[in-house]
Protein backbone atom coordinates (compact mmCIF):
# COMPACT_ATOMS: atom_id res chain seq x y z
CA UNK A 1 0.00 0.00 0.00
CA UNK A 2 1.40 3.59 -1.17
CA UNK A 3 1.67 6.15 1.36
CA UNK A 4 0.31 9.04 -0.58
CA UNK A 5 1.64 12.69 0.05
CA UNK A 6 -1.04 14.69 1.57
CA UNK A 7 0.62 18.26 -0.05
CA UNK A 8 0.15 16.43 -3.56
CA UNK A 9 -1.77 18.02 -6.24
CA UNK A 10 -4.41 15.87 -8.27
CA UNK A 11 -6.73 17.06 -11.22
CA UNK A 12 -9.66 15.23 -11.48
CA UNK A 13 -9.52 14.78 -15.38
CA UNK A 14 -13.17 16.44 -17.53
CA UNK A 15 -14.71 15.80 -20.73
CA UNK A 16 -12.08 17.39 -23.05
CA UNK A 17 -8.95 17.25 -21.05
CA UNK A 18 -6.03 15.86 -22.54
CA UNK A 19 -2.38 16.03 -20.68
CA UNK A 20 -1.08 18.35 -22.96
CA UNK A 21 -4.07 21.24 -21.41
CA UNK A 22 -3.46 19.55 -17.95
CA UNK A 23 0.29 20.37 -18.28
CA UNK A 24 -0.71 24.10 -19.90
CA UNK A 25 -2.81 24.52 -17.03
CA UNK A 26 -0.83 23.87 -13.73
CA UNK A 27 3.09 24.58 -15.77
CA UNK A 28 2.10 26.93 -18.11
CA UNK A 29 3.87 24.58 -21.08
CA UNK A 30 2.34 21.61 -22.74
CA UNK A 31 5.38 20.22 -23.82
CA UNK A 32 5.65 19.14 -20.19
CA UNK A 33 2.59 16.32 -20.14
CA UNK A 34 5.25 13.27 -19.88
CA UNK A 35 6.01 14.12 -16.22
CA UNK A 36 2.06 14.04 -15.75
CA UNK A 37 2.16 10.55 -17.35
CA UNK A 38 5.81 9.41 -15.18
CA UNK A 39 3.57 10.54 -12.46
CA UNK A 40 0.41 8.25 -13.06
CA UNK A 41 1.69 5.34 -15.19
CA UNK A 42 -0.38 2.79 -12.23
CA UNK A 43 -4.03 4.55 -13.81
CA UNK A 44 -2.68 5.19 -17.43
CA UNK A 45 -1.05 2.98 -19.98
CA UNK A 46 -1.40 5.48 -22.90
CA UNK A 47 -0.84 9.59 -22.52
CA UNK A 48 -3.31 9.73 -25.16
CA UNK A 49 -5.91 8.10 -23.41
CA UNK A 50 -7.42 9.77 -20.19
CA UNK A 51 -10.61 9.46 -19.26
CA UNK A 52 -12.95 11.99 -16.93
CA UNK A 53 -13.47 10.94 -14.06
CA UNK A 54 -9.29 9.61 -13.51
CA UNK A 55 -7.80 11.18 -10.54
CA UNK A 56 -4.04 11.91 -11.86
CA UNK A 57 -1.57 13.49 -9.30
CA UNK A 58 0.02 16.31 -10.94
CA UNK A 59 4.17 16.73 -9.78
CA UNK B 1 31.86 29.40 103.17
CA UNK B 2 34.66 30.06 100.28
CA UNK B 3 34.57 26.08 99.28
CA UNK B 4 31.32 26.49 99.16
CA UNK B 5 31.09 29.30 96.20
CA UNK B 6 33.90 27.95 94.72
CA UNK B 7 31.73 24.04 94.74
CA UNK B 8 28.74 26.05 93.20
CA UNK B 9 30.81 27.31 90.60
CA UNK B 10 32.50 24.06 89.82
CA UNK B 11 29.26 22.24 89.85
CA UNK B 12 27.63 25.01 87.39
CA UNK B 13 30.96 24.25 85.19
CA UNK B 14 30.38 20.96 84.99
CA UNK B 15 26.81 21.15 84.50
CA UNK B 16 27.45 23.51 81.77
CA UNK B 17 30.11 21.51 80.04
CA UNK B 18 27.56 18.04 79.83
CA UNK B 19 24.53 19.69 78.55
CA UNK B 20 27.11 20.73 75.84
CA UNK B 21 28.49 17.88 75.31
CA UNK B 22 25.23 15.94 75.36
CA UNK B 23 23.39 18.59 72.20
CA UNK B 24 27.38 17.97 70.36
CA UNK B 25 25.50 14.37 68.60
CA UNK B 26 21.84 15.88 67.81
CA UNK B 27 23.72 18.76 66.31
CA UNK B 28 26.53 16.71 64.16
CA UNK B 29 23.36 14.73 63.61
CA UNK B 30 21.26 17.53 61.97
CA UNK B 31 23.41 18.95 59.90
CA UNK B 32 24.32 15.24 58.72
CA UNK B 33 20.46 14.67 58.06
CA UNK B 34 20.04 18.00 56.09
CA UNK B 35 23.00 17.74 53.61
CA UNK B 36 21.88 14.00 53.01
CA UNK B 37 18.11 15.20 52.67
CA UNK B 38 19.81 17.79 50.37
CA UNK B 39 22.00 15.67 48.48
CA UNK B 40 18.36 13.38 47.42
CA UNK B 41 17.49 15.95 44.67
CA UNK B 42 20.33 18.13 44.38
CA UNK B 43 20.82 17.76 40.64
CA UNK B 44 16.96 18.58 40.32
CA UNK B 45 17.59 21.04 42.36
CA UNK B 46 20.34 22.66 40.42
CA UNK B 47 18.25 22.47 37.61
CA UNK B 48 15.26 24.10 38.41
CA UNK B 49 15.83 26.34 41.64
CA UNK B 50 19.35 27.45 41.60
CA UNK B 51 19.10 30.50 43.68
CA UNK B 52 16.69 28.52 46.20
CA UNK B 53 19.24 26.08 46.88
CA UNK B 54 22.19 28.50 46.95
CA UNK B 55 20.41 29.66 50.23
CA UNK B 56 20.11 26.43 51.44
CA UNK B 57 23.62 25.64 51.01
CA UNK B 58 24.53 29.20 53.28
CA UNK B 59 22.47 27.89 55.78
CA UNK B 60 24.27 24.99 55.91
CA UNK B 61 27.58 26.07 56.12
CA UNK B 62 26.66 28.25 58.90
CA UNK B 63 25.45 25.53 60.93
CA UNK B 64 28.74 23.65 60.22
CA UNK B 65 30.11 26.65 61.28
CA UNK B 66 28.76 26.52 64.44
CA UNK B 67 29.57 23.16 64.90
CA UNK B 68 32.91 23.94 64.47
CA UNK B 69 33.09 26.36 67.10
CA UNK B 70 30.93 23.52 69.39
CA UNK B 71 27.96 25.70 69.20
CA UNK B 72 25.74 22.91 69.54
CA UNK B 73 22.45 24.34 70.85
CA UNK B 74 22.25 26.80 67.97
CA UNK B 75 22.81 24.30 65.70
CA UNK B 76 19.85 22.13 67.33
CA UNK B 77 17.78 25.12 67.66
CA UNK B 78 18.22 25.86 63.39
CA UNK B 79 18.02 22.76 62.55
CA UNK B 80 14.07 22.23 62.08
CA UNK B 81 13.33 25.47 60.69
CA UNK B 82 16.18 24.13 57.79
CA UNK B 83 14.31 20.64 57.67
CA UNK B 84 11.58 22.37 56.68
CA UNK B 85 13.46 24.57 54.54
CA UNK B 86 14.67 22.10 52.54
CA UNK B 87 11.56 20.13 52.62
CA UNK B 88 10.10 22.94 50.59
CA UNK B 89 12.70 23.31 48.60
CA UNK B 90 11.92 19.54 47.50
CA UNK B 91 8.20 20.25 46.38
CA UNK B 92 9.01 22.86 44.65
CA UNK B 93 11.53 21.61 42.70
CA UNK B 94 9.57 18.77 42.24
CA UNK B 95 6.31 20.71 41.18
CA UNK B 96 8.58 22.43 38.86
CA UNK B 97 10.20 19.81 37.23
CA UNK B 98 6.96 18.41 36.89
CA UNK B 99 5.76 20.68 34.71
CA UNK B 100 8.95 21.19 32.69
CA UNK B 101 8.31 17.34 31.64
CA UNK B 102 5.11 18.10 30.92
CA UNK B 103 5.87 20.91 28.38
CA UNK B 104 8.44 18.70 27.04
CA UNK B 105 5.91 15.83 26.41
CA UNK B 106 3.74 18.23 24.76
CA UNK B 107 6.32 19.78 22.49
CA UNK B 108 7.73 16.26 21.54
CA UNK B 109 4.22 15.51 20.53
CA UNK B 110 3.86 18.64 18.47
CA UNK B 111 7.35 18.21 16.65
CA UNK B 112 6.45 14.27 16.38
CA UNK B 113 3.69 15.54 14.11
CA UNK B 114 5.26 18.88 12.28
CA UNK B 115 8.34 16.28 11.19
CA UNK B 116 6.03 14.18 9.70
CA UNK B 117 4.49 17.26 7.60
CA UNK B 118 7.06 19.29 6.82
CA UNK B 119 9.40 16.67 4.49
CA UNK B 120 6.40 15.87 2.34
CA UNK B 121 5.63 19.22 2.39
CA UNK B 122 9.10 19.76 0.73
CA UNK B 123 9.33 17.03 -1.41
CA UNK B 124 5.94 18.39 -3.16
CA UNK B 125 7.08 21.60 -3.66
CA UNK B 126 10.39 20.64 -4.18
CA UNK B 127 8.53 18.37 -7.26
CA UNK B 128 7.05 21.30 -8.19
CA UNK B 129 9.44 23.71 -8.39
CA UNK B 130 12.06 22.00 -10.52
CA UNK B 131 9.24 20.82 -13.25
CA UNK B 132 8.31 24.53 -13.43
CA UNK B 133 11.92 25.18 -13.24
CA UNK B 134 11.72 23.84 -16.90
CA UNK B 135 8.74 25.35 -18.28
CA UNK B 136 9.20 27.47 -21.21
CA UNK B 137 6.63 29.57 -18.68
CA UNK B 138 4.90 30.17 -16.14
CA UNK B 139 1.30 28.85 -15.68
CA UNK B 140 -0.79 31.70 -15.20
CA UNK B 141 -2.02 31.72 -11.84
CA UNK B 142 2.24 32.53 -10.94
CA UNK B 143 3.56 35.27 -12.12
CA UNK B 144 7.43 35.97 -12.07
CA UNK B 145 7.41 37.94 -8.66
CA UNK B 146 5.70 35.45 -7.43
CA UNK B 147 7.92 32.99 -8.73
CA UNK B 148 10.96 34.56 -7.56
CA UNK B 149 9.54 35.17 -4.23
CA UNK B 150 8.69 31.19 -4.22
CA UNK B 151 12.03 29.87 -5.00
CA UNK B 152 13.76 32.32 -2.34
CA UNK B 153 11.36 31.26 0.46
CA UNK B 154 11.69 27.37 -0.50
CA UNK B 155 15.71 27.64 0.12
CA UNK B 156 14.83 29.50 3.53
CA UNK B 157 12.62 26.96 4.34
CA UNK B 158 14.28 24.27 3.83
CA UNK B 159 17.74 25.87 5.68
CA UNK B 160 15.32 26.38 8.37
CA UNK B 161 14.24 22.85 8.63
CA UNK B 162 17.94 21.84 8.88
CA UNK B 163 18.19 24.26 11.73
CA UNK B 164 15.30 23.22 13.44
CA UNK B 165 16.05 19.44 13.29
CA UNK B 166 19.16 20.00 14.86
CA UNK B 167 17.80 22.09 17.53
CA UNK B 168 15.67 19.12 18.36
CA UNK B 169 18.15 16.83 18.16
CA UNK B 170 20.33 18.97 20.46
CA UNK B 171 17.34 18.57 23.22
CA UNK B 172 16.03 22.12 22.55
CA UNK B 173 12.87 20.97 22.26
CA UNK B 174 11.04 24.07 22.15
CA UNK B 175 12.79 26.25 20.80
CA UNK B 176 12.55 23.68 17.46
CA UNK B 177 9.03 23.34 17.63
CA UNK B 178 8.54 27.24 17.61
CA UNK B 179 10.87 27.20 14.84
CA UNK B 180 9.00 23.77 12.84
CA UNK B 181 5.73 25.75 13.21
CA UNK B 182 7.15 28.83 11.18
CA UNK B 183 8.95 25.92 9.03
CA UNK B 184 5.15 24.56 8.23
CA UNK B 185 3.65 28.59 7.93
CA UNK B 186 6.03 28.97 5.54
CA UNK B 187 5.51 25.93 3.64
CA UNK B 188 1.57 26.32 3.49
CA UNK B 189 1.97 29.77 1.74
CA UNK B 190 4.67 28.65 -0.55
CA UNK B 191 2.50 25.96 -1.63
CA UNK B 192 -0.61 28.61 -1.88
CA UNK B 193 1.12 30.87 -4.30
CA UNK B 194 2.01 27.78 -6.11
CA UNK B 195 -1.86 27.36 -6.37
CA UNK B 196 -0.90 23.82 -4.61
CA UNK B 197 -3.47 24.20 -1.47
CA UNK B 198 -6.54 21.97 -1.80
CA UNK B 199 -9.61 23.17 -3.05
Amino acid sequence: MSTENPYAQYHVVKKGDTLSKIAEEYYGDKMLYPKIFEANKDVLQDPNKIKPGQKLRIP
Amino acid sequence: MRFANVFVALAATTLMLVGCASQKEPAEKAVAQAESSLAEFRADAEKYAADELAKVDESITRLKNSLANKDYSMVVKAAPSLSSTIASLKQSVAAKKADADAMMAAATAEWTDISAKVPQMVQAIQSRVDTLGKSRKLPANVDKATWETVKTDFETMKTEWTDATAQFASGQADAAVRKAREVKAKGDMILAKLGMTPA
